[in-house]
């Protein structure tokens, strides 16, 4: 599936990048949004539709308490205003800032610069230990690659017998 | 602005692959025997009939990647790998996520590679309800697979530190560990098996059985999803699908073999009217439910170097639990923790200091496939005595964890303490926690579509054949008429195996 955010659901995320991500990774929010949308395209499409219409939701609820919209709040209301669906009146609140938070976690720590600061490293490793495997192990490795191709019928002393 | 698209490059295919780039109309293809799901069941099944010298058409719902593709960006793979970028749900309180590969190799693409046959106990269970399998006539089909796909114990270097340190406890404690028997040829521990082996060492069903089967002549069609089984009256006729560009595909066959796996099998086989006298089509779902911990250390683990679940304990296998050490990027491990903001962050410096372990359960608790405006929808509810077993899993997984030398511990339950001391992981017992309580996912769902002697009760004969039909076998791990307690692949292709074999003995019957 295609999915776009819109207007409304990048604006809401770009705000929340600050409550869910830490502090080290602000400077990342417009490409941690931008990651959101690919995995948020991968989804079942009506999970996919769900959070769409709960973010636009998560925006026009903020109007209730602080008279203005989700995207706008300043950082202490924004904090406050996502714990309150954390912690929300209705599964429903629950589980819509939980997918947030587990989209958004996911998409910050996919950032190079997270995964450098984590140690992890996997790029090169992956490199360093198939080269070891090529070179070190090449006459098994060859002789796996022959022995999955090599013959050894299930049924030796049968032919095809199909009309 | 960021839209989701192929994030692997797809290069050259080899010859007799075929995906939507090679699909530029409505196909119509004939074939001896069409199969349909190319992971552990249905490879197994192509390359044995292949062999034989029937001419198979495999058709697959996903890509094709080939092990250059497989990248370190782990998002990018999970989209491309996973089926629903692997977020699926089974309905339940909890609910359960699930993932499925959905890629030419199938879940073999994406699993951790453990290769165990069938435990006796289980098969005896098997037996012993009126199937003709045993473990004894098991054993050409275990020792056949094995050769295949190259089963093997792990070479020492290639054990990391979060294997070696659950190692470590268990060996504190007195505990049974034993070497994990794997489908691999040298790993050399990239430790990326769920996102695609990169080195190819993992001998998952793409490099295999599927280029097996395409060696003696097999063709295999990804892109692909197949709609529904055609039928002539009880008679399974072949398939008809769409291709990702849109394409109508019909296959004609004279058998078909439906190895979709346990969730997919079942609402296949609704779609398409096959109807079992059992009334059992989707019913006898198990999932061996799974639940993580994260153990925190002084010293630097960097467990994302080194094979994956290197050690099984098997401790506690009699009572259906294995654990396992099984290392995460960070970012699939920031997604499962409740933190965020600032604590997010001081959590996640500590990544490298990290063993991620795991806990399979065999469970008792069955659930449902029902097949909604002709999509599969898993129901699982996890009872109360699996829920027990899990927190008595959790406990004792703690305590080999803190004799390693774990300082911290996180638990995979809403509002849970962190655990500093193996007291404290005893006293988990003190306070029963309720099902609903668990974050808990799987890899493994079975049962489905299961095998048993008696029709009024099962969906299939023990050759996968299913009742009331003709022309039509199941070839995954739908057929399990109970959980196995180990991870399920060996099984499947056994059993596939196995079911190639009465196809070729009894070819007139199916393939005439």
């Amino acid at each position: 599936m295609t999915y776009h955010h819109s207007s409304t659901a990048r604006a809401v995320l770009r705000s929340l990048v600050p409550v869910i991500c830490p502090p080290e990774a602000a400077h990342l929010a417009d490409a941690i949004v931008d990651h959101m949308a690919l995995t948020i395209g991968a989804l079942p499409s009506l999970a996919a539709k769900g959070l769409a219409a709960g973010l636009v939701t998560y925006d026009l609820g903020a109007l209730v308490r602080y008279g203005r919209r989700a995207s706008r709040l300043g950082p202490v209301q924004a904090e406050a205003y996502y714990a309150s669906w954390e912690h929300g009146i209705t599964p429903v609140h629950v589980q819509f800032a939980k997918g947030i938070n587990q989209l958004m976690s996911l998409s910050c720590y996919e950032q190079p610069e997270m995964m450098e600061a984590c140690g992890y490293r996997a790029a090169g490793w992956i490199e360093q230990v198939t080269k070891k495997r090529l070179t070190v192990f090449a006459d098994d490795v060859r002789k796996q690659n022959e022995q999955i191709l090599a013959p050894d019928p299930l049924r030796p002393s049968l032919k095809k017998e199909v009309a | 602005m960021a839209v989701a698209r192929p994030a692997l490059i797809e290069g050259a295919r080899p010859r007799g692959v075929f995906t939507r780039h090679d699909i530029h109309g409505d196909t119509v293809l004939d074939c001896d025997v069409v199969v349909i799901g190319s992971g552990a069941g249905g490879s197994t099944v192509a390359a044995e009939l292949s062999e034989a010298g029937f001419d198979v058409i495999v058709v697959e719902e996903g890509s094709y990647y080939a092990t250059r593709d497989f990248t370190a960006d782990t998002s990018a793979m999970v989209r491309q790998l996973y089926r629903d970028g692997g977020a699926t749900i089974a309905v339940g309180n909890p609910p359960v996520m699930y993932q499925e590969g959905r890629a030419v190799g199938g879940s073999t693409v994406i699993n951790g590679g453990m290769s165990w046959r069938t435990p006796e106990r289980v098969l005896d269970r098997w037996e012993r309800s009126g199937l003709d399998i045993s473990a004894k006539a098991m054993e050409p089909y275990f020792e056949r697979v094995e050769k295949r796909i190259h089963v093997a114990g792990m070479d020492q270097e290639a054990i990391g530190n979060d294997n070696q340190l659950l190692k470590k406890g268990a060996d504190a404690k007195g505990w049974k560990i034993i070497g994990n028997l794997r489908n691999q040829a040298h790993c050399v521990g990239s430790n990326r098996c769920a996102f695609g082996c990169p080195t190819g060492a993992k001998q998952s069903a793409l490099v295999s059985y599927i280029p097996r089967a395409l060696h003696y002549g097999a063709r295999v069609y990804a892109d692909v999803k197949v709609d529904r089984i055609t039928r002539h009256g009880k008679r399974a006729t072949g398939v008809m699908g769409k291709s990702a560009a849109g394409f109508n595909v019909a296959v004609r066959a004279k058998l078909v073999v439906a190895a979709c796996g346990a969730i997919h099998t079942p609402a296949l086989l609704v779609r398409s009217g096959f109807r079992s006298p059992s009334g059992r089509i989707g019913h006898n779902l198990s999932m061996h439910p799974n639940v993580k911990v994260v153990a925190i250390y002084d010293e630097p683990v960097t467990g994302w170097k080194g094979a994956h679940q290197a050690f099984q304990v098997r401790e506690f296998e009699e009572q259906g639990l294995l654990f396992a050490a099984v290392n995460m990027p960070p970012s699939v491990l920031a997604m499962s923790f409740p933190q965020r903001g600032r604590a997010l962050g001081e959590l996640m410096v500590q990544y490298d200091r990290m063993v991620l372990a795991g806990m399979l359960c065999e469970d008792t608790a069955t659930g449902r496939v029902r097949t909604i405006d002709g999509r599969p929808q898993a129901f699982y509810q996890l009872n109360e005595t699996d829920a027990a077993n899990l927190q008595r899993g959790v406990s004792l997984l703690s305590e080999l964890l803190f004799a390693s030398g774990a300082k911290r511990i996180l638990l995979p339950f809403h509002g849970a303490p962190e655990l500093a001391s193996a007291d404290d992981a005893r006293r988990l017992l003190d306070n029963r926690i309720p099902a609903k309580g668990w974050e808990v996912v799987t890899v493994h769902m079975m049962g489905t579509a299961a095998m048993g002697a008696d029709r009024s009760a099962a969906v299939t004969d023990s050759f996968g054949t299913v009742y009331d039909a003709d022309r039509l076998i199941v070839a995954d791990a739908s057929l399990f008429p109970t959980p196995i307690g180990v991870n399920p692949m060996e099984t499947i292709m056994a059993l596939a195996t196995r079911a190639a074999a009465h196809i070729i003995d009894n070819s007139r019957r199916f393939v005439s």
